[in-house]
C-alpha cells in the first residue's frame, strides 16, 4: 500500500515538475533559436542595442525618440483622440478593463517624479514608483530585455514632453484580478527580469532583429498566444492570438497559416509601410504599429526584423492558405452558393464603389481585398472590426481612409457583410451572427460601458 | 507636375500627390460638373471613370491615377454609351434637383460599357452606391433600360 502511495506521489510530483518546467520554458521568447547566449558586455559583434549607426552620434533625447518609436509606447499610452502619452487607453481583458497611464512628466499624475531607478523598475520589473505592481498589460516581460541605457533614453525623451495633468482612470477588474499584490507571484514565474542576451550562433543581423522584435517592438504581446495565466506561451511563438478584439495573425514561417510564403521584400514593405501588394494593407492595431512605430525604423532595422521573422519556426493554425486570385467582375459569378443576400446588398451599396466586385480596388492598393489575410480568415474577426471601426491611417503616402460603419449599421448588417466578403474574396466564408459582432464591438471598445456609448 | 489624360486631352496639373482627384478636377481644371457629396465614397456624386472603371474621385489620390485615362461628365457624351445614356436621361426627365445626376450617369455608362444588356440585378449591383435624396431611382432604372434599347 505504502509503495502505491509512493508511486502516486512521485508521479504527481513528476507531472507537476514537468508542467512547471514546460511553463518556465515557455517564458523565454528567444529559446526557440537554441544557440548559446552571452551577456551583452561579452558579445563580440558590433552593437545590437540602442539606435542604428546613423544616429549613434545624436543626443540622448534624439536617441530616446527613435527608441520610443521602436518600442511603440505611444500606441497604448494614448487614448483615442487624446494627448500623446497622457494615457487612458482601455484594455478589455477577460476579467475587466485596465487603463494605460499618463507617462508625460507631470509631477502629480504622470511620471515627473520618477527617478532613473524607479523608471527602470517599472520597465524591467513592472513595479511602479509607489511599489505597487503594474498589470502585464504593460509589456514589461518584453521590455525587461531593454538595456538600462535604452530604457533611460526613453525616459529622457518623455521628460522633454509638455506635462499633462491626466489622473489615472480607475481599472475595473473582478476579484482576485484586482489584487495587484498577487502579481508579485506571477512575476516570479513569468517575468525573467533579465536583459537581452545575444545568441552567438546567430548573425549580428538576427540579433539586432531579435532585440527590435522582443525588447523593443514586443511583437509577441499580440502575436503569441497566452497560457491559462495570461502569460505568453512561447511554445507557440507568433502563432497568432486574439488581442483587444482583433486577431494578430500567425507570423511564423508556416507557408499556409503564417508568412512563410511571403518574400522578404513583401515583409519589409508590410512592416515599414503597413502595406504590401498582394497582401493588402494593415488596419486596426497593426495599422497603428506600422504608422506609429515600424515606419520610423531605418531600413537596416526593418531588414533585421525580416531576418529574425524568417527564422521563427513554423506553427500551423486554423488559418487557410490565402486566395490570391481576384473574384469575377460580375456579382452573379463567384461564391454565389455561400453568398448572403443581405451581405451582397450591403456590399453593392456601401463597399463595391471602392473595393470593386473583383476585390481589386481601382482606388488604392490599400483597399484591395484579394490576398489579404483578414479576408482569408474564416472567423472574419478583423473584417468585422475594420467595417465597425474603419481605417484612418496617416502614412508617408498620405491619409488612408475607410469610413467607420459601426455607428450606422446594425450588428446583423455587419455580420452579413463580413460573411459575404470572406465568402466572395477569401478562402472560406465566415458564419458570424449579430451577437458575435456585438461581442467584437465590446472587445475593441474604448468605452467602459459599451451599452451606454452612443451607437456602440 | 503631374500629367493626366482627361476626356482625351493631356492636362498638366501642379497638385500634391495626395490631393483627391475631385479637388484637382474642380479647383485646378475647372471641371465642375463632377460634384462633391459626402467626401467618403459613400454617395457616388463624385463618380468619374478611371481606366474605364467608375471611381469615387473624392477618395482617389491624384498621384494614384497614373497613366489611366480619366473621363468626367463633361466628356462622357463623346462615348457611345455615354451619349445614349445622356439622351435617355433627357427623354426620361430623370433629374429632380440634379446634384447626384452626374455621378448617376457616370455609373450607368460604366455599367453599359462592361455589360451592354444588364438585368435588374446587374443594375442594382452597379447603381446601389449612387444615392439620390430626391428618390429618382425608378426613373434612373427606366432610363438605363431605355439606353440599352437605343443600343440594340
Amino acid at each position: 500500500m505504502k509503495k502505491i502511495i509512493g508511486i502516486v506521489v512521485v508521479s504527481i510530483v513528476a507531472v507537476a515538475l514537468g508542467f512547471a518546467g514546460w511553463l518556465l520554458l515557455g517564458r523565454d521568447p528567444m529559446s526557440f533559436a537554441g544557440g548559446s547566449t552571452v551577456a551583452l558586455e561579452d558579445y563580440k559583434g558590433s552593437n545590437i542595442t540602442g539606435v542604428p549607426a546613423q544616429l549613434a552620434g545624436a543626443d540622448l533625447v534624439k536617441r530616446g525618440e527613435y527608441i520610443i518609436h521602436a518600442a511603440d509606447c505611444r500606441a497604448c499610452h494614448t487614448a483615442p483622440g487624446g494627448t500623446p502619452f497622457a494615457g487612458g487607453f482601455a484594455f478589455n481583458v477577460p476579467f475587466g478593463t485596465i487603463y494605460s497611464t499618463n507617462i508625460t512628466p507631470d509631477k502629480q499624475t504622470g511620471i515627473g517624479n520618477y527617478t532613473d531607478a524607479q523608471f527602470l523598475a517599472a520597465v524591467h520589473k513592472g513595479i511602479r514608483a509607489d511599489g505597487e505592481n503594474l498589470y502585464p498589460a504593460m509589456p514589461y516581460t518584453s521590455y525587461t530585455y531593454l538595456t538600462d541605457d535604452d530604457a533611460l533614453a526613453i525616459k529622457a525623451y518623455l521628460f522633454t514632453l509638455e506635462p499633462v495633468h491626466a489622473p489615472a482612470k480607475q481599472d475595473q477588474l473582478s476579484w482576485p484580478y484586482n489584487q495587484r499584490s498577487l502579481l508579485a507571484l506571477w512575476n516570479v514565474v513569468f517575468n525573467l527580469d533579465e536583459r537581452f542576451r545575444p545568441d552567438t550562433d546567430q548573425s549580428r543581423q538576427w540579433n539586432r532583429g531579435a532585440y527590435l522584435a522582443e525588447a523593443m517592438g514586443h511583437c509577441g504581446e499580440c502575436h503569441t498566444p497566452r497560457n491559462f495565466a495570461y502569460a505568453l506561451d512561447n511554445h507557440r511563438k507568433f502563432a497568432g492570438a486574439l488581442t483587444a478584439g482583433w486577431r494578430a495573425y500567425n507570423i511564423t514561417s508556416d507557408k499556409d497559416a503564417g508568412i512563410g510564403d511571403w518574400n522578404d521584400e513583401d515583409i519589409y514593405l508590410y512592416l515599414s509601410t503597413g502595406h504590401a501588394t498582394g497582401h493588402g494593407g494593415a488596419a486596426g492595431p497593426m495599422g497603428e504599429a506600422a504608422d506609429d512605430s515600424l515606419s520610423y525604423l531605418v531600413p537596416d532595422d526593418v531588414h533585421a526584423l525580416v531576418t529574425y521573422l524568417r527564422g521563427i519556426p513554423a506553427h500551423g493554425s486554423d488559418l487557410p492558405r490565402t486566395i490570391t486570385t481576384p473574384a469575377p467582375a460580375s456579382h452573379k459569378e463567384g461564391l454565389v452558393a455561400e453568398s448572403d443576400t443581405l451581405g451582397e446588398k450591403l456590399f453593392a451599396g456601401v463597399c463595391a464603389s471602392c473595393h470593386d466586385w473583383t476585390g481589386v480596388s481601382p482606388v488604392t492598393g490599400y483597399a484591395t481585398l484579394t490576398g489579404v489575410r483578414a479576408v482569408n480568415d474564416p472567423s472574419a474577426t478583423n473584417v468585422a472590426q475594420t467595417v465597425i471601426n474603419g481605417v484612418d491611417r496617416k502614412t508617408a503616402k498620405g491619409r488612408i481612409f475607410m469610413p467607420a460603419f459601426g455607428a450606422g449599421y446594425s450588428d446583423d448588417d455587419i455580420a452579413a457583410v463580413a460573411n459575404y466578403v470572406t465568402a466572395r474574396f477569401g478562402a472560406e466564408g465566415a458564419h458570424l451572427t449579430g451577437r458575435d459582432v456585438a461581442d467584437l464591438r465590446k472587445l475593441a471598445s474604448q468605452h467602459s460601458n459599451p451599452e451606454e456609448a452612443p451607437h456602440g | 507636375m503631374l500629367t493626366l489624360t482627361i476626356n482625351g486631352q493631356s492636362r498638366e496639373v501642379d497638385a500634391p500627390d495626395d490631393m483627391p482627384l475631385l479637388w484637382v478636377l474642380r479647383d485646378h481644371l475647372n471641371l465642375v460638373g463632377t460634384k462633391y457629396g459626402c467626401g467618403i465614397a459613400q454617395c457616388g456624386a463624385c463618380t468619374v471613370h478611371v481606366g474605364g472603371k467608375p471611381v469615387r474621385s473624392c477618395q482617389l489620390a491624384v498621384g494614384d491615377v497614373g497613366t489611366r485615362a480619366v473621363v468626367t461628365i463633361e466628356g462622357v457624351g463623346n462615348t457611345s454609351h455615354g451619349a445614349k445614356v445622356q439622351q435617355a436621361w433627357m427623354e426620361g426627365a430623370v433629374p429632380q434637383c440634379g446634384y447626384c445626376q452626374a455621378g448617376q450617369i457616370m455609373s450607368a455608362t460604366a455599367l453599359l460599357d462592361g455589360n451592354p444588356n444588364p438585368d435588374d440585378s446587374d443594375i442594382d449591383a452597379a447603381m446601389a452606391g449612387n444615392l439620390c435624396r430626391c428618390g429618382t431611382y425608378i426613373r434612373v432604372r427606366r432610363a438605363i433600360k431605355s439606353a440599352v434599347a437605343k443600343s440594340a
